[in-house]
């Protein structure tokens, strides 16, 4: 208890906390500002000699168009003034529509589009017209082509969302697992330090000592982890009625779904016991350090091993389902990178996940249980030798 | 009562303790002398359980177990508390390790401060007071749960005059109310102010042990202080004075090779006549040390 208390009350927990958030509405907050700040600028006028073609050519592209712009003198103005991207003139006669744009640059690509839509619309409207065709002949001319598209369950959006969730996952993963090796291997190495071991230890006995230690960081895991669930979704509800950000979400809404699908599952789990079993490895190391001025050194074993980890899974972001990420998929300490990664790519069964998750809780009980007992060797002998010295020493101190 | 029995633990070829065997009663006070190495740490982390030995160490005839933890006060050799915790949290802290509840402990932490003179408020924290009132507050911390075994290794050092007067009402106290005290030092002073038994360990042996005036009688009165006008040679030519030492003008210390010739040089020396000093004690336990660490030298 004492150890959660003192971690949360402290500014790197609030900082670790907060910081996605912070950065979530700065990212938001940039956005919105060079957005509204650089949209006019982009806009065009629409001048046309036929108030109902204008009409529906604003309509249909609002954002897009500044419509308080009705002359082309004003239109020159402005362009001049640099308040919009340039003008587009649309005139029709019995015959023939056209339309000129002027403007510094070439039109966007997406408004064009949308020119040439109207265009060809109008055009047939006259052509039609012109043709003095029967119902019939008309009605013919108005059949248009179908075409159809079946997505099989892998690809299109599937893969983006497994991408994005790898990227995610395997990101939250090594961050939280670098920040708690490093917290506890830093405590953990500053009590060594001081040496009020001696007195704790003739209060209570090592094993009970060691297990509170890690349930302590366990607790600020899981309040860390809360935070980030109700924060995460909170944002998202904010994200869905919020103007800015509202068309963003409805238009990747089947996109979100599957990313917090495959966020929101048993790789929370995978999650949150990886952090407990570096968190172990962590705390060890920790105990091996002679002073507390060496506990960067002492989180090293815990942090490389996390790096290799995670770096070991970057080749195998798109094929999820070879022979090295199965093996690795049940082996502790690689587990927490690799199982998420076939969960995401839904290539592996239930069974083969629960035995996976019985491999890792057994380690982390039989690495408790056993630095649990040497603990006390470790923690008292303050001789200032190497690592493995001070191991070898720790484990044969009593 | 504390009982060890033919304690012995060795670190690889090291004999660090060798066949040590006491005893203290609740309400005695047992020094624990020798020199550097000889023993005493490697004693007190084998009645906390930080070592295994061979031998029995048991506490009201039980061994030492977490059971029995709540019961016992310890002061390390090295000082060490958390730096970055006020004075309340980090006496609080260990008291809570000790199962008392912050609501029992908290009222009686401006009694304590009061008690040793601390310079300093609950709510500061230890890193910012000085190292004087830090070993105060770790003073508090072994004794404010009121243990009924309490192990203090080297208590005294670092402390000023004034301060080693307020640890020792401290440990008086807490032997009044019944507490089985073992203590270290290298002050024999403070040894022979406090204790009621000693134990004195060289190179893991007992070298001596008993009570404090059987030890000091052990080596007879040996020692005889004179003040005279008679000179030095003629001190000399005494029955059984082995060496005359002068310590002011005429005051002599004879050391006697047999202290029963003590009444006979009170004849030669005063032939009935009044003499302001004549003295005949045992060795100081300061002496005492000495001449056993000669013999550890020798």
């Amino acid at each position: 208890m004492e150890t959660y208390l003192r971690q949360i009350k402290s500014w790197s927990f609030l900082i670790l906390v907060l910081a996605p958030f912070v950065m979530l509405g700065l990212t938001v907050g940039i956005g919105y500002l060079s957005g509204t700040s650089g949209q006019d600028s982009q806009r065009i006028a629409v001048i046309a000699d036929r108030s109902s073609l204008r009409k529906q050519f604003i309509r249909q592209n609002k954002s897009d168009v500044k419509a308080d712009i009705h002359s082309t003198s004003a239109a020159k103005k402005a362009v001049k003034a640099n308040q919009i991207a340039g003008y587009l003139v649309l005139k029709s006669d019995a015959q023939q529509v056209t339309a000129t744009y002027r403007g510094g640059q070439s039109l966007a690509n997406g408004l064009k589009a949308q020119v040439d839509v109207l265009l060809a619309q109008q055009q047939q409207q006259l052509n039609l017209a012109n043709a003095k065709l029967s119902t019939a002949q008309a009605q013919a001319l108005q059949q248009q082509p179908q075409f159809k598209q079946i997505v099989h369950k892998k690809t299109g959006s599937d893969k983006i969302a497994r991408l994005i969730s790898f990227w995610v996952m395997v990101l939250l993963v090594y961050m939280i697992l670098i920040t708690y090796s490093s917290i506890t291997a830093t405590e953990i190495a500053s009590e060594k330090g001081t040496k009020i071991m001696e007195i704790i230890f003739s209060s209570t006995t090592a094993s009970k000592y060691f297990l509170g230690k890690i349930l302590g960081v366990l607790l600020v895991i899981m309040t860390q982890l809360v935070v980030y669930v109700v924060g995460g979704w909170s944002s998202y509800l904010v994200a869905q009625r919020v103007s800015i950000s509202k068309e963003l979400v409805a238009n990747n809404q089947d996109l979100i779904n599957k990313v917090l699908g495959n966020l929101f599952s048993v790789n929370l789990v995978y999650l949150l016991l990886g952090v407990v079993l570096y968190t172990i490895l962590a705390a060890f190391s920790g105990a091996l350090v002679a002073k507390a001025e060496d506990a960067s050194k002492a989180a090293q074993p815990a942090t490389y091993l996390s790096m290799i980890a995670f770096f070991a899974t970057f080749p195998f972001q798109n094929n999820a389902d070879v022979l090295v990420v199965k093996i690795l998929s049940y082996v502790p300490f690689f587990s927490s990178y690799f199982m998420p990664l076939r969960i995401i790519d839904q290539s592996v069964s239930g069974w083969a996940v629960v035995g996976s998750l019985a491999i890792l809780l057994a380690s982390i009980l039989l690495l408790i249980r056993y630095i649990g007992g040497i603990y006390e060797g470790l923690m008292l002998q303050t001789d200032d030798t190497s690592f493995w010295k001070s191991f070898k020493r720790g484990i044969s101190y009593r | 009562m504390l009982a060890i029995e033919h304690l012995s633990k060795s670190f690889g070829p090291l004999q660090a303790l060798n066949d040590v065997s006491f005893t203290i009663q609740p309400g005695e006070i047992m020094g624990l002398i020798g020199q550097n190495g000889a023993g005493k740490s490697t004693t007190f982390h084998s009645i906390l359980g930080f070592l295994k030995y061979s031998g029995q160490i048991r506490w009201h005839d039980q061994p030492i177990t977490e059971s029995v933890f709540d019961e016992i006060g310890y002061l390390p050799e090295e000082r060490s508390l958390m730096p970055k915790l006020t004075v309340e949290q980090q006496i609080v802290y260990l008291a809570r390790l000790k199962n008392k509840s912050a609501k029992e402990i908290k009222p009686q932490i401006d009694d304590w401060l009061a008690k040793f003179a601390v310079k300093g408020k609950r709510t500061d924290k230890i890193k910012d007071l000085s190292k004087g009132n830090q070993q105060k507050i770790q003073l508090i911390c072994t004794l404010i749960h009121q243990p009924k075994l309490l192990i203090l290794d080297e208590p005294f050092s670092g402390l000023d005059p004034v301060n080693v007067d307020l640890l020792e009402q401290a440990i008086f106290a807490a032997k009044k109310q019944g507490a089985a005290i073992i203590f270290s030092s290298h002050d024999m002073g403070n040894v022979e102010a406090l204790c009621d038994h000693l134990i004195m360990l060289k190179a893991g042996h007992v070298a001596l042990s008993g009570r404090l005036d059987e030890v000091r009688n052990q080596f007879g009165k040996t020692h005889l202080f004179v003040t005279t006008d008679w000179v030095q040679a003629r001190l000399e030519q005494l029955p059984q004075v082995v060496k005359v030492t002068q310590l002011a003008p005429q005051r002599y210390l004879l050391q006697l090779a047999d202290p029963a010739a003590g009444p006979e040089i009170f004849q030669q020396l005063t032939q009935g006549h009044y003499i302001e000093e004549f003295s005949q004690q045992a060795p100081t336990l300061d002496e005492i040390f000495r001449m056993k660490v000669g013999e550890t030298n020798a």
